[in-house]
């Protein structure tokens, strides 16, 4: 009963509180999860049958030398085991179903809000916070379902033999029943103890093991400026630290770990004791006494399985707690309607177009509202201009003329940023789209037709015919090497051993911060945008290639509206239209040449480098 | 790209017995206090088959009293030995471990950055965190629990072998099973649980960089195409989950089912061997317990040692960064004076065509060289010659009349230095961050250095040079990590810096900030500057154009500019 996996709709997660997260991953699965109960069960109890037929085995086969009974119950213990090893392996098997079931479900769900809920998601969820739910939560979460399997099969089984041991001795059966569980509530305290022993070694232990990655990714610059005796000199004194933390650590576990036999032992030792003095007095037989000893020594496995999964249940919901906080992670509305519901849940099927949902409350735009806008929970966004149009932006004043090329020269590289996020509706803008308030247009037909490409645009892994086709798996060859040509991008392809083919790995570590932007540009041209937004497109490229890319940029995307935001004298030079960019408005626009001769502003901008350069090298 | 060695098994062989005779005393206390510690585990089901016996014979209440009350006894002796010998091992584990990481780091930082470059850095980091981690669970948890159930092992079957031969002879029915599977199951684990983990870390990896990717999977409409992706790696990993379980299934039934084999072997042999009065009925059920209690360390030995399996594949890749030849320390020559000669030099990376086809240069002590030319023409290949980080096929790169590379590694460093785009900040405190660079530098020296590249927010930091910096600390931006890493060749004061791409990767407001940083460091030295912006080219004293590795032109700006040459063609692209 396999689980078919990858679940092609993982379903809605139930978000109230981690345990409903992982009742709701039980849920998924009933018949499944009552599979694991029953066989659990089954195996659990099974594991008391073999003291039993071992102590048949010895009472009516050893003990009156009645060769035919003992044949049949070894026969039997043959039998048992046989199937106790089935039970065993189904019960592993079931469970690593269901576990695997609700990590894929898991890793699905997870998986889809972190696709969609879109660029809010870096402000709201640290980086390293996704990497411990990927990485750990989501097994953790998981694992907390063994408790459905042996959890409900250590109870059964711990009633049965309770049972069992009442046919034999009332009054043994009350010390067992009793013992057992004091006897589990004393070790769970010091098992606890141990892990926070182990834990504050570890803290220390991954220290030690970031300082030595530390070291890996430091290399060249110990290369190049030296130090090197110095770095190992520090890490053998850690070291040391850590070895007599160590030290510590293992002499307080090996007395945690030698109770945790002791006491049981100890108990097992009293029970032999109360049943050989039953035993003496005839109270009960010999081979019942074997199988007492068999019996308590047995019941170990379900009080074990008990301690374990309550402390994976406790572990679970932690790690639940923090599924489900990213789940619950909302797109912020940077005011306007979403053609997409507020809750990117994982009902919404890849591709499919929700209808519009209302906006979660508490997203009323900040900035002041365009005369006209639509009310907020209005499910209709207004309709965007049908064809290219005209973007006015009037927090700096500048148009951009459907179908030209403008080049913004802006002061203050972070005024340009501003402006980009502003024309491109990632935060709150008053820009206006043909004369409609680009804030009331629905956010998907923004997101389909304007495009801002950003300077430190991510670069996800996957060959780089991958990468650069993006969400158009369709795009043919043609359109690459076209897109490539105008990024000026070919020796990049070229210099890579399988081409196209070759898989890049995240952030393409492995190419130049050139080659990077280059890839970028390639692959924001290939997207075909109705409106392109380039900030800084060609900041890490030498000056050979920034000729090429603006002569080839302006051909690529003649005819369409591309904005470009740079101090780049090249691509000034190639722009239909210059407007530079002071204090955060426009103050000047015209052409690169008569920009340079009729503003002094803009001259010693555009030269600016010179400037620094100058300094640097007198 | 060629990886780094992995020793091959009799090395690793031959460490594994250096680590146990490096420390022979401990070793041998931990194993005698296991055997001890084993052998009064024994004395329960010995003590209790006693009780069968002397209860069938009729024994009284004090008999079983005093029997009852040895195997309390027995129970309270087995917890001292066994905590002891825990202890004793720990304390051997922690020690191995502790030297192995240590030499791990001795070794990582005596690679040459040549080879540590060809063989990418991810493979020495996952070695650094990954290998050295499983050995170290290996030596100091994994090999205790199977060195522990082996004794135990070897006890119990002995103690049913000194309660008749023949019962012991039986007990080992269940064996060859066990360890045919076993060896079945080895053979496909190891690669079988890599896999597994490499498919799981790429899953992590999907989410991870989706969620770091967030406002490009918003721009670009990627997340159909995020999703996509994510659950094909979700179904790589249930494939390769689906492989371990089909192994497990086979080895637990197997492993399990033979359990009884030899419970019921003994139970009719000891039968006939009782008919004949050979053995007594307590002996036979002392016999069965042991068996029972085999079951416990066998299936933990067979559980961890695929564990063990790994740790010694680890093993393999940890002693193996120790095989790469350290750098050759050099012949000390004495350079003359600082001048640069480059003179034939050719160069190809491992494998491939040429890059530089026979490059002459004349640096002069105190110039300011600027280096220009097209992506792939061989800028930074040629910075790393003359920085002495490769040596050329043919020709030679010189200082002061001796070639660069028979200089002494540290010597040369505290010459020549080359600054790239990148840029690290050490976990540790800001004067750890500087002190590596001049180790005998004061506080006001690293105070001034930070000044001089105009690092002014270090006045700023809560606990001046003792601020811890990097994760989880305080975190620097790109800027500041650059200003730091400058800061750090104003300690080190070398003749010459090699400038490549310094500031490429940074935005450009930061990126004007570092290069009046840059100024300040430059003054009073002779630079070789990899420039990008022409403007840098148009001041420096003299400019060389790099196209296709050779040296098309060499002159001054204005030399360039009037030769009319390709130089002169960009120049006036530039200011038009």
């Amino acid at each position: 009963m396999p689980p078919r996996i990858p679940h092609a709709e993982p379903g809605t997660p139930d978000l109230r509180g981690p345990l409903w997260y992982l009742w709701w991953l039980v849920r998924c699965q009933p018949w499944r999860v009552l599979r694991g109960s029953l066989i659990g069960t089954a195996w659990m109890t099974g594991l008391s049958v073999r003291p039993y037929l071992i102590s048949r085995a010895v009472d009516d086969g050893l003990r009156t030398g009645d060769t035919r009974a003992l044949a049949l119950w070894v026969a039997a213990i043959v039998v048992a085991g046989m199937g106790l090893s089935y039970l065993g392996t189904m019960r592993h098997r079931t469970m690593t179903f269901i576990r695997e079931d609700a990590k894929a479900r898991s890793a699905a769900v997870v998986l889809r809000q972190l696709s969609r809920v879109g660029a809010v998601l870096p402000r709201r969820a640290a980086t390293g916070e996704v990497a411990t739910v990927g990485g750990t939560d989501i097994d953790r979460a998981a694992h907390a379902l063994t408790l459905t399997g042996p959890g409900v099969g250590a109870v059964v089984a711990y009633l049965v033999i309770a049972v069992v041991l009442w046919s034999i001795s009332p009054l043994l059966a009350l010390c067992v029943v009793v013992g057992v569980p004091s006897v589990g509530l004393v070790v769970a305290p010091l098992l606890r103890r141990l892990e926070q022993a182990e834990s504050v070694y570890r803290q220390q232990q991954g220290e030690l093991t970031a300082r030595s990655g530390d070291i890996v990714a430091g290399l060249r610059v110990l290369a190049g400026v030296g130090g090197r005796g110095l770095f190992a000199r520090r890490y053998a004194a850690r070291s040391r630290d850590l070895l007599v933390e160590g030290y510590r650590v293992g002499a307080a576990n090996s007395w945690i770990d030698a109770a945790t036999v002791a006491v049981p032992g100890l108990f097992l030792a009293a029970v032999v004791w109360l049943s050989a003095r039953m035993a003496v007095t005839g109270d009960i037989s010999v081979g019942e006494l074997v199988a007492v000893y068999g019996y308590v020594a047995t019941l170990v496995v379900p009080v074990w399985f008990l301690l374990e999964g309550g402390h994976q249940l406790i572990r679970g919901r932690v790690a639940a707690r923090r599924i489900v906080a990213l789940l619950a992670v909302t797109p912020d509305d940077v005011g306007g309607p979403r053609t997409t519901p507020a809750r990117l849940g994982a009902a919404t099927v890849p591709g499919t177009r929700q209808p519009p949902g209302p906006a979660a409350p508490g997203a009323a735009p900040l900035g002041p509202a365009a005369p006209g806008a639509a009310p907020f929970n209005s499910a209709s966004p207004v309709a965007a201009p049908l064809g290219p149009a005209d973007l006015h932006d009037p927090s700096s004043g500048l148009t951009v003329r459907a179908g030209r090329l403008t080049v913004v020269a802006a002061a203050e590289p972070a005024d340009a940023v501003a402006l980009a996020d502003r024309l491109g509706r990632y935060t709150v803008s008053d820009a206006t789209w043909g004369g409609v308030p680009l804030a009331d247009v629905g956010l998907d037909e923004v997101r389909a037709r304007v495009l801002v490409a950003d300077h430190d645009a991510y670069l996800f892994a996957g060959t780089l015919r991958e990468v650069l086709r993006g969400a158009r798996a369709d795009v043919d060859h043609r359109r690459v090497d076209a897109a490539l040509h105008a990024a000026s991008a070919e020796d990049v392809v070229d210099a890579l051993p399988d081409g196209l083919d070759t898989p890049l790995d995240t952030r393409a570590r492995s190419l130049s911060g050139g080659q990077r932007q280059r890839v970028r540009l390639a692959r924001a041209l290939l997207a075909e945008p109705e409106v392109l937004i380039l900030v800084e497109p060609t900041s890490a490229v030498d000056a050979h290639t920034e000729a090429r890319i603006a002569e080839r940029l302006r051909r690529a995307r003649a005819g369409r509206t591309t904005v470009v935001l740079t101090t780049s004298p090249l691509l000034l030079g190639r722009a239909d239209v210059v407007a530079h960019l002071a204090a955060g408005r426009v103050v000047a626009t015209g052409a690169h040449a008569e920009l340079l001769d009729r503003d002094p502003g803009y001259r010693r901008l555009v030269a600016r480098g010179d400037a620094d350069a100058e300094q640097a090298l007198r | 790209m060629s990886g780094l060695p992995v020793a091959d098994r009799a090395t690793v062989r031959r460490a594994t017995r250096g680590l146990i005779a490096r420390d022979r005393r401990a070793v041998v206390v931990v194993l005698a206090l296991h055997a001890a510690a084993t052998v009064a585990g024994l004395a329960p089901p010995w003590l209790l088959g006693t009780i069968v016996d002397r209860v069938s014979a009729g024994a009284g209440v004090a008999t079983v009293d005093r029997l009852a009350l040895a195997i309390g006894g027995a129970v309270l002796v087995q917890t001292l030995l066994s905590r002891y010998a825990q202890y004793a091992g720990h304390r051997f584990g922690e020690r191995a471990v502790a030297r192995l990481r240590e030499e791990f780091v001795e070794r990582t930082l005596n690679l040459p950055v040549g080879v540590v470059e060809r063989a990418g850095s991810g493979d020495l980091a996952t070695r650094s965190s990954v290998d050295v981690a499983t050995v170290g669970l290996t030596v100091r948890d994994v090999v205790p629990i199977i060195v522990i159930a082996s004794v135990q092992l070897v006890l119990l079957f002995g103690a049913v072998f000194l309660l008749h031969p023949l019962l012991g002879l039986v007990a080992l029915a269940g064996l060859p099973t066990i360890a045919l599977v076993t060896r079945w199951y080895l053979r496909r684990a190891g690669p079988a649980y890599l896999a597994e983990g490499a498919v799981a870390a790429e899953l992590t990896e999907t989410l991870t960089s989706t969620a770091e990717g967030a406002r490009t999977v918003e721009a670009l409409r990627l997340a159909d195409e995020r999703i996509g992706h994510g659950t094909a790696r979700i179904a790589r990993v249930w494939a390769a989950r689906r492989k371990t379980l089909a192994l497990r299934t086979v080895f637990f039934s197997v492993v399990e089912a033979s359990h009884p084999l030899p419970v019921a072997a003994l139970l009719l042999v000891g039968g006939l061997l009782l008919a004949r009065d050979e053995v007594t009925l307590g002996a036979v059920v002392a016999a069965a317990l042991y068996l029972q209690q085999a079951i416990d360390p066998l299936d933990r030995m067979l559980m961890w040692t695929e564990q063990a399996q790994r740790g010694f594949a680890s093993f393999a890749r940890v002693l193996g960064v120790g095989q790469v030849p350290p750098e050759p320390p050099g012949r000390a020559a004495a350079p003359t004076d600082e001048r640069l000669v480059v003179r034939g030099a050719r160069f190809a990376y491992a494998g491939g065509a040429d890059v530089l086809h026979g490059v002459d240069l004349d640096v002069r002590p105190g110039e300011r060289l600027a280096l220009v030319g097209p992506s792939g023409a061989g800028k930074s290949t040629l910075a790393r010659l003359l920085a002495g980080i490769d040596v050329p096929r043919e020709g030679v790169v010189s200082v002061g009349g001796c070639p660069v590379t028979d200089l002494d590694p540290a010597e040369r460093r505290r010459r020549i230095a080359l600054v790239t785009q990148e840029h690290h900040v050490f976990i540790g405190s800001l004067r750890d961050n500087l002190a590596f660079a001049a180790p005998d530098a004061s506080d006001d020296r690293m105070h001034d250095a930070l000044a001089t590249v105009g690092a002014d927010w270090h006045a700023r930091l809560p606990e001046g040079l003792d601020t811890l910096l990097g994760d989880g600390a305080h975190q620097l931006g790109a800027a500041e990590a650059q200003q730091l890493a400058l800061a750090r060749l104003v300690l080190a004061d070398p003749h010459t810096l090699i400038l490549d791409e310094a500031t490429a990767a940074l935005d450009p407001t930061t990126a004007r900030r570092t290069e009046r940083a840059l100024a300040a460091l430059l003054t009073g030295r002779t630079v070789i500057a990899i420039a990008h912006r022409l403007n840098t080219a148009h001041d420096a004293d003299r400019v060389a154009v790099l196209e296709g590795g050779r040296i098309t032109e060499l002159g001054s700006h204005d030399d360039l500019l009037r030769a009319g040459g390709p130089y002169a063609a960009l120049w006036r692209s530039w200011h038009p």
